[in-house]
């Protein structure tokens, strides 16, 4: 049975109630769980200490949200990606943010020891997060803490992103590692925040050719999301040959997520969240650690990530949303959600273009894999 | 932005006693394509990896060898340009010339060089895209105020802006295309539309649930 990860404490991670990176989009999903017939029983992690936000983020970043969570006044907050439109101030950041990274690190040492090769982190994904400055959300990357303790252990670790945005803060930490495969699908940063992601990132010196990039064009349909999944994520394991695999679930791809442009459904997730597990076994022994990331529409999160649940349990997908839930957060989910687990199909009416998007994005996985191919020989 | 905010310094240089062989040699070392030649100090001439490669091929009229000076290949009297030149003057000058660089003199000193690698980073910097942020783009109507209306808008929502540029349009109004440094820009374009900016990217709220709108 797989380990899932989670405490009360991250509800603590909140900018408050205008920002779109709420803690309740979380209570709404463990409800779902739970109205849905599965008691929810998470293991609580201990918060990640200072120490082990050092082990990949500047002192003086952790100095500065230190400082700003007691109340200081710092000018060059900004500078450190800090009391921005993103990234609020709040009281008791510095733990909250801990809180998060303690628990995907906590599933990495459980993996580590192996005493388990399947775990969720239901929180965390802080992929923007970068060595000297928090960005998008994301104070401390608990991400990359992860994978430096599997590196410490002399482990190789693929990271594999599948959040809408770009997951630059894990992508730029191990830019020039040997040992970290990382891959990211995403909306194109041409438009999108946080504006890179391209092809040509290909990574540094030894590493070259271990950072891979496949950015969609808005309005990208599932069918062409795994087309290209499909043509890179198995050939870019299987050359790597990595010890374990971390997930950045992100579910913010989704077609009614509020941030983003790309057109996944409920569907696409899992076809994408049993694919995962498969090339895992391939190429990993099983060994998964997913975060959540992303993802901005509660009644979209909780579906979306209540399917990766019952998907890494393997357990039956249920059908219905229990009434129960749907009354409890009425408020929050909005007229949109529906009576079941699953989107409609079709989800939404056919979208203009579809036949110049497929074409580009064709375009772009073939001049990635000529880039690839010449370092993967 | 200047010159001097975005030349390389310091100036690694050939002298006029330097062998072709040794500018070679200095060039392939240090990854450089561009060297300036001086005479007890001053800026004499500009030798290029091409010059050296040119003057000692065979389709050279008078081949050069690896122990002649670099007198022989460089160009004499380069192009110079000032530190306190705007980039966008030295951009000019270069292109206009074909030139691959320009060294930097200051008094008659030379504090540096300027490329057209230097000119491409001042380009990520100007637009913003070396800093993580997301793209908007609003057309705003040709008139005075319009910009610092929606700057305003922006700071009142404490967005920082990392880079602005405008260009006109055919049907008079300026296409203005911000880097701002937030992640949640859709809502940001809602409510500037809510205030009457014509906003082009992204796209509405309404557009996206329902995204067969119009894009």
């Amino acid at each position: 049975m797989p380990t899932l990860i989670h405490r009360a404490e991250y509800g603590q991670y909140d900018f408050g109630p205008e920002h779109p990176f709420a803690p309740g989009r979380l209570a709404v999903l463990l409800d779902l769980i739970r109205c849905l017939g599965h008691s929810v029983a998470p293991v609580a992690a201990p918060a990640a200490t200072r120490e082990e936000i050092l082990s990949v983020h500047d002192e003086a970043l952790v100095a500065m949200v230190e400082a700003l969570d007691h109340g200081d006044t710092r000018p060059e907050a900004e500078r450190y990606g800090l009391d921005t439109a993103d990234n609020p101030v709040f009281p008791g950041m510095d733990l909250a943010a801990r809180w998060l990274v303690g628990g995907t690190l906590h599933g990495a040492r459980l993996l580590l020891a192996g005493t388990e090769t399947r775990v969720l982190q239901l929180g965390g994904g802080l992929h923007h997060a970068q060595k000297d400055r928090a960005a998008g959300f994301c104070l401390y990357n608990d991400l990359a803490v992860a994978i430096q303790a599997f590196l410490d252990q002399g482990w190789r670790v693929a990271y594999l992103d599948i959040d809408l945005h770009h997951g630059d803060g894990v992508q730029n930490l191990f830019y020039g590692h040997d040992r970290v495969l990382t891959i990211s699908l995403h909306e194109t940063g041409h438009y999108l925040y946080p504006g890179t992601g391209h092809i040509q990132e290909l990574g540094a010196g030894p590493a070259r050719g271990l950072s891979v990039n496949v950015p969609f064009e808005p309005f990208t349909e599932g069918e062409g999301y795994l087309e290209a999944f499909e043509e890179v994520v198995p050939r870019a394991l299987e050359q790597f040959a990595p010890h374990v695999l971390v997930i950045q679930a992100g579910a913010d791809a989704h077609f009614a997520d509020p941030l983003g442009d790309l057109g996944l459904t409920t569907q696409t997730f899992q076809t994408l969240y049993r694919r995962i597990l498969e090339l895992a076994a391939e190429h990993a022994k099983g060994r998964t650690l997913f975060t959540l990331g992303g993802g901005y529409e509660p009644q979209v999160v909780a579906r979306v990530w209540a399917i990766l649940y019952f998907t890494l349990m393997e357990l039956p997908l249920p059908t219905d949303l229990p009434e129960e839930w749907l009354g409890r957060w009425q408020h929050l989910l909005g007229p949109e959600v529906g009576r079941t687990l699953h989107d409609q199909v079709p989800a939404f009416p056919e979208i203009p273009g579809r036949g110049e998007r497929t074409r580009r994005n064709r375009d772009v996985v073939a001049r990635l894999l000529d880039s690839l191919l010449r370092y993967w020989l | 932005m200047l010159v001097k905010e975005i030349m390389r310094k310091p100036v690694t240089v050939a002298s006029v006693g330097t062998t072709l062989g040794e500018a070679d040699q200095l060039l392939h070392s240090r990854g450089f394509r561009h060297l300036p030649v001086v005479d007890q100090g001053k800026l004499v001439g500009i030798l290029t990896d091409r010059d050296i490669r040119f003057a000692t091929s065979s389709l050279f009229h008078t081949p050069l060898h690896e122990g002649d000076l670099v007198t022989l290949a460089m160009s004499a009297h380069p192009l110079t340009a000032d530190p306190l030149d705007p980039v966008e003057d030295a951009a000019r000058i270069m292109r206009e010339n074909k030139i691959g660089c320009l060294p930097v003199l200051d008094g008659g000193e030379l504090v540096g060089i300027l490329t057209g690698m230097d000119l491409l980073d001042a380009l990520m910097t100007l637009t913003g895209v070396n800093q993580p942020s997301s793209r908007l783009e609003v057309t705003l109507r040709d008139q005075p105020g319009e910009l610092a209306r929606l700057t305003a808008f922006l700071g009142a929502r404490h967005i920082n802006i990392h880079s602005i540029l405008t260009y006109p349009t055919p049907d008079s109004t300026v296409r203005t295309v911000l880097r701002v440094g937030s992640n949640q820009i859709r809502h940001l374009a809602d409510d500037l539309r809510a205030a009457e900016f014509t906003v082009l990217w992204p796209l509405p709220m309404s557009s996206h649930l329902n995204p067969a709108g119009p894009r």
